[in-house]
């Protein structure tokens, strides 16, 4: 009779999913608590098999039909018609239900069937053939007098993390202007409509147009200035790169001399010893002594073999080219400390911008 | 000269070259035709400066500056052009596409009606309905569209967007039939297989336009992205690297395009400084910042950034119903987790879906959610080849396997998981514990099964006090019951009773007590572990004890075993 009992409460739980089906809704979150006793439904097979293998499989067919399958592969398949409402008449019902099933004690199928239940489970039959006193055999009665629970776990989705979604961007919907001349651009057609990678500097460009066309009107741009510099060696190179390109291709300054003047390299050549040796002990003159501005002109040329005529722009263009020379003879750069140019006069304007600030 | 050092100086040096050569004032048509859009419009405005004037000045600057991608100068442009007496009623169609770009879609709508009728108008009209998902205007607007090719590449975009990417092909691959030259629809093309996860596929098509225009930002990026999906995130940076060096330092189009996917393709680094002011301006900077949150666990953030979002894209369902399942676990709150179930179900149903890799998955969410556990594992044993060593995947494919009582393979499955966090979990481990009680019996070899059931005690032990490990307690000692194995269903009753009185504990402990006393008179339990028994016994008040304990005595009496 106890057995029975136990049986009936298989029954249920032959459907162990059953909540499971529109469920997912309200069930889903299993919200089990192990209580004792409480949750029978789960009742497996193996429980069935523990109690009595012969029953459970019997039952098993009656109980459900869908269950064709051999209980190893434990039929899933819910009432998809029964919901949660079976589910929770399940308790209320159990006795009925049991009273229905324990009846049918059929052959067991599931004998052969070694996947329904946990082989192995524990049977009572294993040890009848124990030679035990009565009073030893009565003992064992406690063994199935308890019956184990089966405990519902809880179940916990960990859902899927999709990656990471890269952006390749819009499709070319064709809502763009023309061009104002009304001819075709072709843009998105024979080539996507994007900008080119190698876009000009607009400063840079600013400032071999006003080279080019000779307006130095450019003077409202703003300095160009560049964050993170450190982090941006790249773009500093390129722009001393092409700043400097643009003052070498600037026309070199040519100025027609009305009368000789001496050949550069001439007077580059070195000074006498002995003239050489009193420059260590003597200073040459500076600006501050007393004479006028020509005068010091005269003298400095005059030191420097540099003839001076009526003109002495003609002569102090010698001399700042002499300068110029010096400057930027490889020979000399070690020698001389380095100095600044001071801009020329031309170019004041667009002085300013071929500077680049860094932040 | 230098040989050119890098991009800009060699874009550069070719301006000069030009420039050296002609030695005239460089020609507005050069800088358009090779899309140097800076170099026009700097032009442009040099000229406007130095007082050289032409036609429609100002109209040409806002080109320039439009397909610069500079859309809202050219909306401010534009704008300023109204205003003006004179001005050519198209410009208001001109500003409502430069609106359009800006996301102002109202406001471009209302621009766009301004101007005259015409097939920009039309286009324009058309995708606003789509963004505003008026189906009724749509289909209006769709029927004003003319068999010409831009109207009908409009229309393959909105296919695009609206994910019906075979439509798009067809109307890409017929114009291609008639001309071929026009190169940029491969790009299209390319575009829409890549939409499909035809990656190779789209790899192809693009090397038709890359082969005519290397240093295409568009085309590069899509083969960075196309990496990404067929490699991996370094083969992919390694492309994007390439775009950004041969790109000049005056570029910025697609500027956000590119730190958004140096973010995707290094795995998330960086995503809190680069991806939330991108939230608006690239569709993906928000779902990618979900999944960030979601890879740290940080479900709240992810279900906040989310919430508010309409899903359309089955990427967009995915996040959602993912964000749901894992928040509605988390607070077990069924209404989140029925979401997840239903947007799980429609990705993973929907024809477009249905066979791809997160299709699979949703499906087998959508299962495990409603407990299906059969359809569970048909799903995830279609897709388990791409995920061995996922901890994710193999806890919920262990469970499900667990659930329908494969507790051999679920175990094997269990114990691949790495993840700490996981193998903390109550979940975890109570599944675990159930997978080692069944385990192995088969074999009906006893050390076995108490090795079995041995490493499920001192999963126990190893647990600290809780309530998870008296859940615990409970399921090893019913499960070792029903399997037979009395010897730590006793210890385990044992325990259960010491911490809670409970009559129901003292049955169990009882039947598993004398449960081993009849294994040992099988001969299938050592003789000395009688002691332990009676020791156990003892700690019982219940009178039953006595009655038994003497039995047992009696019987090592008769049999001579030490006590």
């Amino acid at each position: 009779m106890e057995r029975s009992g136990r049986q009936k409460i298989q029954l249920t739980s032959n459907q162990p999913y059953d909540e499971s089906f529109d469920v997912n809704a309200d069930d889903a979150d299993s919200v089990h608590t192990p209580t004792p006793r409480q949750i029978v439904s789960r009742r497996t097979e193996r429980q069935k098999q523990s109690t009595m293998a012969s029953y459970t499989g019997s039952k098993l067919e009656d109980d459900t039909k869908r269950k064709k399958e051999p209980p190893g592969s434990r039929g899933t398949k819910e009432n998809e018609d029964d919901d949660e409402e079976e589910e929770e008449e399940e308790d209320d019902d159990e006795d009925d239900d049991d009273d229905d099933d324990s009846d049918d004690t059929e052959s067991d199928e599931e004998e052969g069937e070694p996947g329904s239940a946990p082989e192995g489970a524990y049977d009572p039959a294993d040890y009848d053939h124990l030679p035990v006193t009565a009073e030893i055999k009565e003992v064992f009665q406690y063994i199935t007098r308890y019956t184990p629970q089966t405990i519902d776990l809880d179940h916990k989705l960990k859902p899927f993390i999709p990656d990471f979604i890269p952006a390749v961007g819009d499709i070319d919907a064709f809502l763009k202007v023309p061009r104002p001349d009304g001819k075709p651009d072709n843009l998105g057609l024979l080539v996507l409509d994007e900008p080119c990678t190698k876009q000009s500097d607009p400063t840079v460009l600013s400032l071999w147009l006003s080279e080019n066309s000779k307006q130095h009107n450019v003077t409202e741009m703003k300095v160009k200035s560049i964050e993170n510099p450190e982090r941006n060696l790249k773009a500093i190179d390129n722009w001393i790169e092409s700043i400097s390109e643009l003052h070498r291709s600037k026309p070199p300054a040519t100025v027609h001399y009305t009368r000789a003047m001496p050949d550069i390299d001439s007077l580059m050549q070195e000074w006498p010893s002995d003239f050489e040796e009193l420059l260590g002990k003597v200073n040459l003159p500076t600006a501050d002594i007393d004479c006028s501005l020509a005068e010091y002109v005269d003298i400095i040329c005059g030191i420097l073999d540099i003839p001076v005529y009526k003109n002495r722009i003609h002569s102090l263009h010698v001399l700042f080219t002499l300068y110029s020379e010096f400057k930027n003879s490889q020979h000399f750069k070690s020698v001389e400390g380095q100095k600044s140019d001071t801009p020329s006069a031309s170019h004041i304007a667009t002085a300013e911008l071929d500077r680049l600030t860094l932040d | 000269m230098k040989p050119a050092v890098g991009g800009e100086t060699s874009a550069s040096s070719n301006e000069k070259k030009r420039k050296n050569k002609t030695k005239k004032t460089p020609k507005l048509e050069d800088y358009l035709n090779q899309r140097d859009y800076l170099g026009a419009l700097t032009l442009l405005e040099f000229q406007r400066n130095g007082g050289v004037s032409v036609d429609h000045e100002d109209l040409w600057i806002v080109y320039c500056a439009f397909h610069l991608g500079d859309h809202k100068r050219s909306m401010e442009e534009y704008k300023a052009m109204t205003l003006k007496p004179d001005c050519p009623v198209d410009v208001w169609v001109y500003l409502g596409c430069a609106l359009f770009f800006l996301g102002l879609y109202k406001e471009a709508e209302e621009a766009a009606l301004k101007g005259s009728k015409c097939q920009i108008q039309n286009r324009l009209l058309f995708h606003l309905a789509h963004k505003f998902n008026d189906e009724k205007k749509l289909m209006g607007f769709h029927q004003n569209l003319e068999d010409v090719t831009e109207d009908q590449l409009s229309l393959a975009s909105i296919h695009y967007m609206r994910s019906h990417y075979q439509e798009a092909i067809d109307i890409y691959k017929r114009i291609l039939l008639q001309n071929r030259e026009l190169l940029a629809l491969n790009v299209y093309v390319a575009l829409c297989y890549y939409k499909m996860d035809y990656y190779d596929v789209s790899q192809e098509v693009l090397a038709v336009y890359l082969q005519s225009i290397p240093d295409s930002t568009i085309a590069l990026n899509l083969k960075a992205c196309n990496h990404f999906r067929l490699y991996n995130g370094k083969a992919a940076e390694t492309e994007l690297k390439n775009l950004i060096d041969i790109s000049s330092s005056s570029f910025q189009f697609a500027k956000e395009l590119i730190q958004h996917n140096l973010v995707v393709f290094r795995g998330g680094e960086g995503a809190l400084q680069v991806l939330p002011p991108l939230i608006d301006v690239i569709p993906e900077a928000r779902l990618n910042l979900v999944i960030y949150y979601l890879r740290q666990d940080d479900i709240q953030e992810a279900y906040k950034l989310i919430k508010d979002l309409e899903p359309t894209t089955p990427q967009e369902y995915i996040l959602k119903g993912v964000v749901n399942a894992a928040l509605g676990q988390d607070i077990g709150s069924r209404d989140h987790l029925k979401i997840a179930q239903q947007f799980f179900q429609l990705v993973g149903g929907s024809a477009s879906e249905c066979d791809t890799i997160p299709g699979r998955q949703c499906m087998a969410a959508c299962f495990f959610l409603l407990k299906q556990f059969e359809d569970v594992l048909i799903y995830l044993n279609s897709v388990k080849s791409y995920f061995y060593n996922d901890d994710t995947f193999n806890f919920d494919y262990a469970q499900a396997k667990a659930a329908l009582g494969n507790y051999r393979e679920a175990e094997e499955v269990f114990l691949l998981i790495q993840n700490e966090k996981i193998k903390g979990d109550y979940v975890y481990l109570s599944w675990l514990a159930r997978c080692c009680r069944f385990n192995n019996v088969s074999l009906n070899l006893k050390d076995i099964m108490n090795q079995k059931a041995r490493q499920a005690w001192e999963l126990y032990l190893r647990m600290e006090t809780s309530s998870d490990s008296f859940s615990i307690l409970q399921l090893i000692a019913n499960d070792c019951y029903k399997m037979g194995q009395f010897y730590y269903a006793a210890k385990a009753f044992d325990a259960l009773e010491r911490l809670d009185q409970n009559p129901e504990y003292w049955e169990g402990k009882r039947g598993a007590c004398v449960g081993i006393f009849q294994l040992i008179l099988a001969g299938r339990e050592s003789r000395e572990t009688l002691k332990e028994v009676l020791a156990m016994l003892k700690n019982s008040g219940n009178p039953q004890v006595e009655y038994i304990i003497r039995i047992m005595k009696k019987w090592a009496k008769d049999n001579r075993v030490l006590l």
